[in-house]
């Protein structure tokens, strides 16, 4: 208890329709449907402090959203204990959400036929928001997000990544304390991303805005969040910071080695060595696992012995480790 | 201002309505023709009587200008909740901080307050000017008639909102909802007066929440009740009232229990 955002031993399953394809199958399901058991979510727990920006991140599937919809108060949990500011979101919906935003990227909470300034004036009157804050979040965000030239267009005509900034912008208007981006940069393009990605940061940094956010996207979390937490299918797998998932899974470096001339290099004690480019031997890569080989004496040896032009050391990519985290490659 | 975000629902779609303007006269034009028709049947049946088993031809028409006409205000959407449910976007509304419950009444309300306007008082007008229509008992009967008028949309709203709720479950409630509109049809009154009913079927619907809706307002107007028997009627309607909303608000908290958000 006393944290911010508390989950204790949550999980939640759906009940799924399983149907055999083609007529068969459709006569099957109508007088006999079979119903598959689906754990979205396998008993997690994590907390959260306020303030905190946290990256949630997972493969499609692996219980992000569920989550997400679980914290908004959306979706009752089937077991566990969730507590967010001091409410519990599923039973005390209509008070606790006053005090929440949520951008779902892939739903839009506009008003379709409406000009987006209509829309925001709704949700002024829904969130029963003071006339001088919402002029001033109204007049900071659009600023922002650079979002005046739209403001007084249908909804329907808007780009995506115009929809996005006016999605974001009517979930933030009543000045929540917590907010929810459920994967607020898909479809849009790089520099819409950015303007997103600062606008985001600049919202955690200045008015100390607690943040969680799910995206695909790893350039997202890199360039917002510091701690980061992992699932999938339905299990937390990671929880820690941006840096402390290098340490964890990211074990192995690479040494890419130029020499003045061709070589042909000893073979190393568990060090894997590959030639590069062709097979003169003119360049060379060395991977090996960081805690079985000290860096600094590999580098000596190769510079005591041979002829080094140039040395290039690589850490792997973050979204190579989340790749063998995914495929359970990692461990 | 507790009621502010619910004024906002109802006068969004009370203006929402103004957009659509060929399909709101055509709306109306609809309501006249179904006057019209049974008005024609019911001239036809009666084969120049003054009157059938006590009922006079002008309380006939007086009925169904007043039951088509109301029906035409108590238009409900049943597909407000099914349709969100559909297409996920029921999450959108369970992130406000606002009754959904409340806020569908709301909505329905700015579009009944709509109706009575534009609707209903120029259909009302069209019919008087070409049927005729009994004028009202007495002041305070017609103020007895629009108290109950408002129960029977009561009545009539929480049934539509248990129908709603069962798309939770459903999705798809097309077929609930055709069911519903066909009972409330035939038992309701709007297409036979319930005076025509054989007495068992009479009996037997007095148990059921249906005539509540339209026939009892007609009742009052044409001043069939005393005011002790609107007394009865009114507390009955609002029993039924309770009693539908009840079993609407179980359906609904178990569904919202076991909401599948579709899509993402």
């Amino acid at each position: 208890m006393g944290c911010f955002i508390d989950v204790r031993n949550v999980s939640k399953t759906f009940r799924v329709n399983k149907r055999a394809a083609g007529v068969a199958g459709m006569v099957a399901n109508l007088v006999a449907p079979k119903y598959e058991k689906k754990q979205a979510v396998k008993d997690i727990s994590f907390s959260i402090e306020r303030g905190e920006m946290v990256g949630f991140i997972g493969p499609n599937g692996a219980g992000k959203s569920t989550t997400i919809k679980m914290l908004s108060g959306i979706l009752y949990p089937d077991e566990g204990r969730l507590m967010v500011n001091g409410y519990i979101p599923y039973k005390q919906r209509k008070e606790y959400v006053g005090s929440i935003g949520v951008v779902f990227g892939q739903k839009s909470q506009l008003q379709w036929d409406l000009p987006v300034i209509d829309s925001f004036e709704l949700l002024k009157a829904i969130y029963r928001v003071p006339e001088e804050t919402y002029r001033k979040n109204l007049s900071r965000f659009t600023d922002m997000l650079d979002m005046e030239s739209f403001l007084n267009q249908p909804v329907r005509q808007l780009s995506l990544g115009q929809r996005m900034r006016a999605d974001i912008v009517a979930a933030l208007l009543h000045s929540p304390e917590i907010v929810f981006f459920d994967e607020p940069t898909i479809g849009v393009d790089v520099v819409g991303k950015e303007t997103i990605r600062d606008f985001i940061r600049e919202l955690n940094e200045e008015d100390g805005v607690t943040m969680i956010f799910t995206t695909h996207d790893m350039q997202d979390i890199e360039k917002t969040c510091k701690r980061l937490i992992i699932i999938d299918e339905g299990s937390k797998v990671y929880d820690g910071s941006l840096f402390g998932i290098r340490e964890k899974y990211g074990t192995t470096r690479q040494l890419d080695v130029e020499f003045g001339s061709p070589c042909q290099v000893e073979p190393i004690n568990k060090v894997e060595i590959r030639k590069l480019d062709d097979l003169s031997g003119r360049r060379q890569r060395f991977t090996f696992e960081n805690k079985e080989v000290q860096i600094n004496e590999l580098m000596n040896y190769l510079l005591a012995h041979y002829d080094v032009r140039d040395i290039n050391i690589s850490e792997p990519e973050i979204e190579g480790i989340i790749r063998k985290i995914y495929n359970g490659e990692a461990s | 201002m507790f009621l502010k975000p619910y004024f906002a629902f109802a006068k969004k779609s009370f203006l929402g309505r103004s957009a659509y303007r060929f399909d709101h006269f055509m709306s109306i034009l609809n309501t006249c023709l179904q006057i019209f028709i049974f008005w024609g049947i019911y001239q036809a049946l009666y084969g120049g009587r003054s009157e059938v088993d006590g009922i006079t031809m002008t309380m006939v028409s007086t009925s169904f200008i007043l039951s088509m006409g109301l029906k035409a205000v108590f238009y409900v959407d049943d597909y407000f909740l099914p349709s969100k449910v559909w297409d996920g976007s029921i999450a959108n509304e369970f992130l406000r901080p606002v009754s959904f419950r409340g806020r569908m009444l709301a909505e329905n309300i700015g579009n009944a307050i709509f109706n009575v306007i534009f609707h209903f008082l120029p259909a009302l007008l069209i019919s008087v000017l070409l049927i005729g229509i009994c004028p009202p008992e007495s002041a305070g009967m017609t103020v007895c008639f629009l108290f109950s008028t408002i129960l029977g949309y009561g009545v009539l709203w929480t049934i539509s909102f248990a129908v709603q709720a069962a798309a939770f479950w459903a999705i798809n409630i097309w077929s609930l909802a055709t069911l519903k509109d066909v009972l409330i049809n035939i038992f309701s009154g709007t297409m036979i007066p319930l005076w025509f009913m054989p007495e068992w079927i009479y009996e037997a619907l007095k148990i059921t929440p249906f005539p509540y809706i339209y026939f009892t307002p007609v009742q009052i107007y044409l001043g069939q009740l005393s005011y002790t028997e609107i007394a009865q009627q009114c507390m009955l309607q609002l029993i039924w009232i309770l009693l539908i909303y009840l079993l609407g608000t179980l359906l609904f908290k178990k569904g919202q229990k076991k909401l599948v958000v579709q899509g993402g």
